[in-house]
């Protein structure tokens, strides 16, 4: 007598087949790095993205009322001191003293290239100042996730008008630093 | 992570003493006693299930289904669920294997409440009510084969329990209400554990900045009466059900309060085996979703988006739409 497999044996089945299916379409998973060569001509892809960075914790090297300007550097890391500018709308600079734990939200904007040999080639060379690479690009929800040399990373969220579909790991990108646009103190 | 909330009801279609012949309350033979245990058993299990598994869709549900060669019932089934299941943190290499991982954990808590008018020459207009809260914890592992296909094999665990009373309005169950009661057919509650192990199938395809999911669950359940008020009643039994969900995420280009409107919803159909089918009285249940919703993702904590869904479904026995908070978490 012929027997017919009954549905659920043959959903059983089909899923079982689907992890091999999977493994058959497409390659191996691979963690994310930005230390490769991106894709593509090299050239600027984009410059003027504006984002917001929250830097925590910090703590206060130095403060300067007079120039707006606060020194802070990141514990563990000795050289990563940074001065930012302090915008007008931060009133609470008075209160901020050296040795203080902050939570620092600054502006930046960032340049995004694809180099090669560091250097954006034609008919003069120009070197461009890397301050860190494209890790990871997520165009769906316009995330943008850079390594620093130190290894920290820091996601970004991006305006939709950044050309992220041009963007891929490995890619170069100039830090210009902004303002601290909001500051907050913790305790010590 | 995902964890998605949708209050609302759910419904199906649910009837105890519908399935007892009307004899049986004055002389229960042993073979009417074993199928009756042996139906309360499934119900109870399916019950605990759809009220406290987060793969089964909450809402509230309605059913005029006929349930035996002589009885039908009118019935709603409210369900209302909080709960989900994500995956934490980044992925992972697996030692020196070209596989990622990242650590899964799930969790649920859910009522669920049946009320069912039976209809029936005997029983017309008695009401027959089911209320089972559960709670389940539990977790695994998803692996990365690419970038595009993973698998999270689960183990969770789910206590429940449920309670029944009954109002008897019948002439028949208004006399025999004390002697139902006595040998434990009626006012019963009973605790139970189930375990629950699934295989979750995830195929991600990216295109253009829209995100399609498609994911096939097949989920086991085992599940055992901890305690019972009733002699009659206790749980020994396995459920299951394979679903396959076509889920798709479309970001809509317009921005609202600072935050991008994102649309989307999904397909699912589940097959129901075991004491799930055959408790609900249905082999299949089916979902459409649909939700409008804005992105928060690194805006607010781990929020990925925060708006509204509305949800249809629908089985051979019952149908129902629900809606509610549609929101979506990432850790």
């Amino acid at each position: 007598m012929r027997r017919t497999p009954r549905p659920p044996a043959i959903a059983i089945r089909i899923l079982l087949c689907a992890p091999v299916l999977g493994l058959g379409l497409t390659g191996c998973w691979t963690p994310p790095t930005a230390d490769v060569q991106p894709s593509g001509e090299p050239r600027l892809i984009q410059a003027g993205i504006p984002v917001t960075a929250r830097r925590e914790p910090a703590v206060v090297q130095s403060v300067d009322s007079a120039t707006r300007t606060l020194v802070v550097w990141t514990p563990g890391e000795p050289q990563s001191s940074v001065t930012y500018k302090v915008g007008p709308t931060i009133s609470s600079l008075q209160e901020i003293e050296a040795g203080d734990k902050v939570e620092v939200t600054t502006t930046a904007q960032l340049s995004v290239y694809v180099l090669r040999d560091g250097r954006l080639p034609g008919a003069t060379p120009e070197t461009v100042d890397v301050g860190a690479r494209v890790l990871s690009v997520d165009p769906s929800y316009r995330l943008l996730t850079l390594q620093y040399p130190n290894g920290q990373t820091e996601t970004y969220k991006v305006k939709r008008d950044v050309k992220l579909q041009e963007m891929s790991a490995g890619d170069a990108v100039v830090v210009h630093e902004g303002e601290v646009i909001a500051l907050k103190r913790k305790r010590r | 992570m995902r964890i998605s909330h949708q209050p609302g009801r759910s419904a199906l279609a649910l009837t105890l003493m519908g399935l007892l012949p009307a004899s049986a309350l004055s002389q229960i033979t042993p073979d009417q006693a074993n199928q009756i245990r042996n139906t309360l058993s499934e119900r109870i299990e399916a019950l605990t299930i759809l009220g406290g598994d987060f793969g089964l869709a909450g809402g509230t549900f309605r059913s005029t289904g006929r349930f035996t060669s002589s009885q039908s019932t009118d019935s709603t089934l409210g369900v209302t669920k909080l709960g989900g299941a994500g995956d934490i943190g980044d992925i992972k290499p697996l030692g020196s294997l070209p596989i990622g991982w990242q650590l899964r954990v799930q969790g649920n808590i859910g009522f669920l409440d049946a009320t069912n008018t039976v209809h029936s020459p005997l029983l017309e207009g008695d009401i027959n009510e089911f209320k089972t809260s559960a709670i389940g914890f539990g977790g695994g592992a998803r692996f990365w084969m690419n970038d595009q296909f993973s698998m999270a094999p689960t183990l969770m665990a789910m206590y429940g329990r449920t309670a029944n009373s009954y109002t008897a309005n019948s002439p028949f169950m208004q006399m025999n209400f004390d002697e139902a009661t006595r040998v434990g057919l009626i006012g019963w509650s009973v605790d139970t554990l189930t375990l629950r192990a699934a295989l979750n199938f995830q195929y991600i395809v990216k295109w253009k900045r829209t995100v399609i999911t498609l994911s096939a669950d097949p989920t086991y359940f085992h599940t055992d009466s901890l305690h019972s008020t009733s002699t009659q009643i206790s749980v020994n039994g396995d459920s299951g059900y394979l679903s396959g969900t076509v889920d798709v995420d479309v970001p809509m280009g317009l921005d609202l309060f600072g935050h991008e409107l994102r649309t989307g919803g999904y397909l699912r159909i589940s097959e129901l085996y075991g004491n799930l089918s055959s408790g609900l009285q249905m082999p299949r249940m089916n979902e459409i979703h649909g939700r409008v919703v804005l992105d928060f993702l690194n805006q607010l904590w781990k929020v990925q988006w925060l708006g509204i869904g509305v949800s249809y479904v629908w089985g051979s026995n019952i149908n129902g739409v629900t809606g509610g908070i549609d929101a979506t978490f990432r850790f």
